[in-house]
Formats: C-alpha cells, structure tokens, sequence
C-alpha cells in the first residue's frame, strides 16, 4: 500500500506546483507589472489617524 | 537637501543580486556541514560489555529502554554515553564576543548614516 | 485609539493613500492572530525543544523554558508595543525601516525570512519522519522514501498560501487548536495525581540524570530552550491583513505568549516522566517527536494516534505560518527595493505575495531534504536571537525618538526600560549557550550577516529610494 501512497504524494507535489507555476504564469502575463508592484507601505495609520507633522 | 534618484534596475541585474543572496545563505548553512566544522559533536564513550548498572541506569529507566525497543545495554550504549564536549578556549570565546558586538556596532553605525539621509530628505526635503 | 474610525470599510479596502491599486486583504480577527502565532511555535512543543534536554538533563531543560519564557515575554511586550503603532506587512523590518535605519531594517527582514524558512524546514523533516512511523506502525515492508512527504507538505502550504490568506489562518486556528488540545488530553490522561500514572520523574531524573552537564548545562539548555516559543513575534507579519492592528495584535500576541507558557510546561513535564533523558535529548536517532514518543510509552492507540495528528498538525500550522510571514517579510523588501521590486507583486486575485511565496519553496526543500533537524533548527534560532537582539535597541531608539507624548500607542509596555536591559541579558546568555556545542554555526551565521550586510550598504542600497521609505505619519524623530 505505502509504494502507492508514496507516488500518490508525488504526483500530488507536482499537480500543486504545476497549478501555482501556471497562474503564475497567466496573472504575469495578464496584467502590467505597474499594476501588480503598486502596493505600498503605510496605509493603515494614513486611514486611522494623521498625526500632526511637527518638523 | 536634492532628492536622490535611484537608478533603474534591469531585469538581468535583478536576477543577478538574487542569485548572490542565495549563494550566500546556502553557503552560510552548508559550508560548515561540509567542512564537518559543525557543532552538535556528541560522541560515546567507549565501553567494553556494559551492563545497565554500568550505564547508571535505575529499575525504572531500563524499564523504559526495553519499552522504547533497546532490549540489551549494548543497544542503547551509544545513546545513554553520548555527550556534548563543553570544554572551550577563551581565546574563541573571545573571537565570538568581538564578532557579534563588532557586527553589531558596525550595522548600527551604517545604519545610522543612512537613516540622517532618510529623515533629512522625509522632513527637510520639500 | 481606533474606536471612531471605520477600517473595515469596503470602499477602503485594499486602498491605500500612496497609489495602491492592489493591496493585501483586510481580513483577519484577534483569533487568527493568535493561530498565526501559536501556530507557528506550538510544533516547538512537539519536536525541537527536547535538544535542550540532551544539552543540559531534565532539570536544566526546565529552567531553560521558564528563562526562554522571560525572555519571549519582553519580547513580546515590546513588540506589542511598537507594533500597535507601526502596522504594516513586513513587522519587526518595518520597525527597524522607520526606527534603526536600512541596513537594520535589511539584517531584520533577512533574520525573519531565515528564522522562518529553517523552522518550515524542520517542519517537513518533523513530518517525514512521522510518515515513516506511520508506515512502520501500519506493516510497511520496505523503509518508506520521506522525500515525497517532505515535498508535498510544503507544496501543498505554498499552495494554500498563494490562494489567499483568510482560508490559510483558518486552516492554522482548527488545527493549532486541535494539536493545543492533544497536549493537554495526554496530560490528563496521565493523570499524574494518581497512584498507578506511569509518570516517573522521581526515577528518572535521578542520579546522573539530574544535571548530567552540571550548571554549564543549564545554561547550554538555553540554546533549544527558545525553541518552546521561537515564532511568536510572527503575529507582527499580518498587520496588513488584520481588520484592527492597534487592538488585535497586542492582544492575539499576548495570549500567544501565556498558551505558550501553559503548553511548554506541560510538555516538559508530560515528556521527562515518560521517557529517560538520553533517549528524550537526542532529537534525531531518539525522541524525533517527543510528545508523540512519550504517547507511544502509553502503550494507548488512542493516545498514539492523538498525539501522532498532534503532531501532524503542529507541523502542518507551523510551516503554514512560516511561508505566511517569509513571503510577507520577502515581499516587504522588494516593496521597498531593498530586494528586485520584482518580489513587490501583489496577486490581483488573491490578493497575496504570490511571487514571494514561490520563491521561497525552492529554498525551503533545499535544506527540508538535505540538512540534519538541528543544524536547521540551530540556523532558525540563531536568525531568531538576532531578531531579539534588535528589539531592546528598537524599542529604546523608539522610546528616545518619539517619546510618549509624540505619538499615540495602542499599548504601552511597562517599566520601561527593565523589559529591554532583560532581554538583552538573556540574549548574551542565549548566544554564549549556542556557543556550547554550536560555536561553529554561531560564527559562520554572523559572518554571513556580516558579508550581506557589506553587499547591502555598498551595493543593493542605491537602488533604494531615500525618503519614500519612511511611510509613516510621523512626526520627525528627536534629535535629528
């Protein structure tokens, strides 16, 4: 029984690998790059509360 | 004070700072295992025909090795007689100090020169 | 702090002020900031934790959790602290961007990816080993090939994990809590109250078995015993994701650190009353899994296969929070460009670091298949120790440079600055016990950070914009 298991693992590993390389490869190809990089830090304290600038 | 302009990076030099990040840590791991400098040198001590009694082990701990599938003190020798060597010289007790504190003063020192830019530009820059 | 502002709001979400088009998901409570981090550190409870028992005896072992659980108590009562005001993905990198400067900043995110990615690791090998047990236990004839456990593990995690953040910590808050309930099962079905308990602590740590090192040895001990708690600072990661940071982070990492406490107790005392020292202390040919060994001493199938899922999922969640705050600490940094922005990317759908997560996987297997369970581990501590290193210099910079007054916390940390000088005492003890037995790691560890550091100041740096790092609304820093 374990020989089986053991292939069932592999082709299991593959299947998941094969799934995130491939929409990775279409999300890549999808959208622009300027899209995908646009996040940025700190969006949360501007949202919550802006301290006063005393510099 | 000017703002600094970064320079574009290009994909080839993007692959390439990558790739020597990744030799680094892989080497910073696997060289002292290859070297066979790496720690956890636990190593038996020999002995001839042990006995339970001889290993230090009580009614109750051999209980528990035959329970753990060490039918024999021989099989379990190696086990109960290793020991880590603590012994150390000062001299690399020494080495180890000046390399973490030296690390240290040094990352906080150019740390320290690139956060005055940082602020100067955030705060004076406009 | 938060009570009139609405950051759950729909329209806001993922929105940020600087041109985000597409951001993290803001969706996470106080209990998958507990999962995420007791999830990642209860395994630390089932396998690892046991090398301070073979670096010290019992006792030593013991001693050695409650100074790690001081020490991780400072650490997180700081890190509440800056992190309630400092909210962003990327946690302890983000505070040392905004507070040290950019090369600390560069040193934390790396401290984070390698502490992470190396306890993965020592997950996947925990669980291979396991399979193999299981096969063993169920008549397998042939001795079962680990590596394709080892490998599904981490893809099918890397996968949960690409698809998107909420389905993963829910995933971690089932099983962390599963695998926090086998513990205590084992515990009460013990019953070390009564006369017949198979407990025999008084036997078993006698004689030689008391303190085989000696003092030397306890504090040896404490090299393995952060191991209990390494991963608890983790919680910081997911402050993109969670609907109310200032609140939820103090408060999930704080009954982290106490289920913790309970849990590494008991643990011990569950394990050094079943099983002799020099079989519990050696975690790679004895006690791989040492709750599951100690269930196995019970001689109860039900036990066994409890504490064997026990420890299933406790591998399962760890490694699941790790490839959650790598990829976030990796992502982070290509944001910033302190890596390729290229690692900047966020999945459109998803709405994860997908190609932070992918990225890591590769890196993960090489050391998940080919390196021994505790130099892995070792690796993992030592990147943790310098992480802890960096708070109490964090937090009193930070103290210095906004003062109370100048900006408002979600939580304060009391008795300032006894927290920070504690930790940083228990951390020269830390580093002098890896130096016992590990000293060759230890200097091969901070010669590398040495070398990265050097490439990042003198090279990767100028592709760094200067002030767009500072993110946050701030006043400007004291002194300067």
């Amino acid at each position: 029984m374990w020989p089986m298991i053991e292939t069932g693992a592999w082709v299991l590993s593959g299947l998941f690998a094969l799934h995130m390389v491939w929409d990775w490869y279409k999300t890549d190809t999808t959208y622009s790059e300027d899209v995908l990089t646009s996040s940025r830090e700190g969006e949360i304290e501007a949202m919550v509360e802006q301290h006063k600038l005393n510099g | 004070m000017a703002r600094y302009i970064p320079p574009k990076q290009s994909k080839i030099g993007q692959m390439i700072d990558v790739v020597v990040l990744l030799i680094l840590s892989i080497g910073a791991l696997y060289i002292p295992l290859w070297l066979g400098l790496a720690g956890s040198s636990k190593l038996p001590l020999p002995a001839d025909n042990p006995t339970w009694e001889s290993l230090g082990q009580n009614e109750v701990m051999v209980e528990r090795w035959n329970a753990l599938g060490f039918a024999d003190p021989a099989s379990a020798h190696d086990m109960i007689t290793a020991r880590f060597d603590y012994s150390f010289t000062w001299g690399a007790l020494a080495l180890m100090v000046v390399v973490i504190v030296g690390y240290f003063v040094m990352m906080l020192r150019l740390s320290e020169k690139e956060y005055r830019e940082v602020i100067a530009e955030k705060f004076d820059g406009k | 702090m938060m009570a009139n502002t609405d950051i759950t709001s729909k329209t806001m979400d993922g929105m940020g002020p600087h041109g985000t088009k597409v951001g993290l998901l803001r969706v996470l409570g106080p209990a998958h900031v507990w999962a995420l981090g007791v999830g990642i550190v209860l395994v630390g409870e089932y396998m690892g934790w046991n090398f301070a028992v073979g670096k010290g005896g019992a006792y030593a072992a013991l001693i050695a959790c409650w100074f790690a659980g001081i020490l991780y108590s400072c650490v997180a009562m700081i890190d509440s602290e800056v992190t309630s005001t400092v909210a962003a993905a990327g946690g302890q990198y983000t505070q040392a961007k905004h507070i040290v400067g950019p090369l600390m900043a560069f040193n934390v995110g790396l401290y984070l990816v390698f502490a992470y990615t190396m306890l993965e690791a020592g997950n996947a090998i925990t669980l291979g080993y396991l399979i193999s047990v299981a096969a063993d236990m169920t008549g397998a004839t042939e001795p079962l090939d680990q590596r394709p456990f080892i490998i599904l593990a981490i893809m099918f995690l890397a996968w949960l994990n690409y698809r998107g953040v909420l389905a993963t910590l829910t995933f971690n808050l089932i099983i962390t809590a599963f695998a926090f309930c086998a513990i205590l099962v084992l515990f009460f079905a013990s019953a070390p109250w009564s006369e017949g308990s198979m407990l025999a602590h008084g036997e078993l740590m006698s004689g030689q078995a008391a303190l085989p090192y000696g003092w030397l040895g306890v504090l040896a001990a404490m090299h393995f015993g952060l191991w209990f708690y390494l991963g608890i600072e983790g919680t910081t990661q997911a402050a993109e994701e969670v609907r109310s940071p200032a609140r939820a982070l103090p408060f999930g990492t704080l009954a982290g650190i106490m289920t913790l406490l309970i849990a590494a107790t008991l643990t011990w005392y569950i394990c050094v009353g079943y099983l002799p020292w020099e079989y519990l202390g050696d975690g790679v040919n004895g006690a791989v899994a040492p709750l599951f060994s100690a269930a196995q001493m019970t001689g109860s199938d039900a036990l066994i296969i409890i504490l064997g899922f026990g420890t299933l999922f406790a591998t399962l969640a760890s490694a699941n929070g790790c490839i959650n705050d790598a990829s976030r600490a990796w992502f982070s940094m290509g944001r910033d460009h302190y890596l390729p922005q290229w690692f900047g990317a966020v999945h459109p759908q998803y709405r994860t670091p997908y190609r932070s997560i992918i990225f890591l996987v590769p890196i993960a297997l090489i050391f998940a298949l080919g390196a021994p369970l505790d130099q892995v581990i070792t690796f993992s501590i030592l990147s943790g120790l310098l992480g802890y290193t960096f708070m109490p210099i964090n937090v009193i910079l930070f103290r210095r440079k906004w003062p109370l007054d100048t900006i408002k916390r979600g939580y304060e940390h009391p008795f300032h600055p006894i927290p920070a000088i504690l930790l940083i005492a228990l951390c020269s003890v830390t580093y002098f016990a890896v130096f016992l037995g590990y000293g060759t790691q230890l200097i091969a560890m901070v010669s590398f950070y040495i070398v990265v550091s050097l490439w990042f100041h003198f090279w990767r740096y100028r592709f760094v914009k200067r002030a767009d790092q500072f993110t946050m609304p701030w006043p400007k820093p004291r002194g300067y």
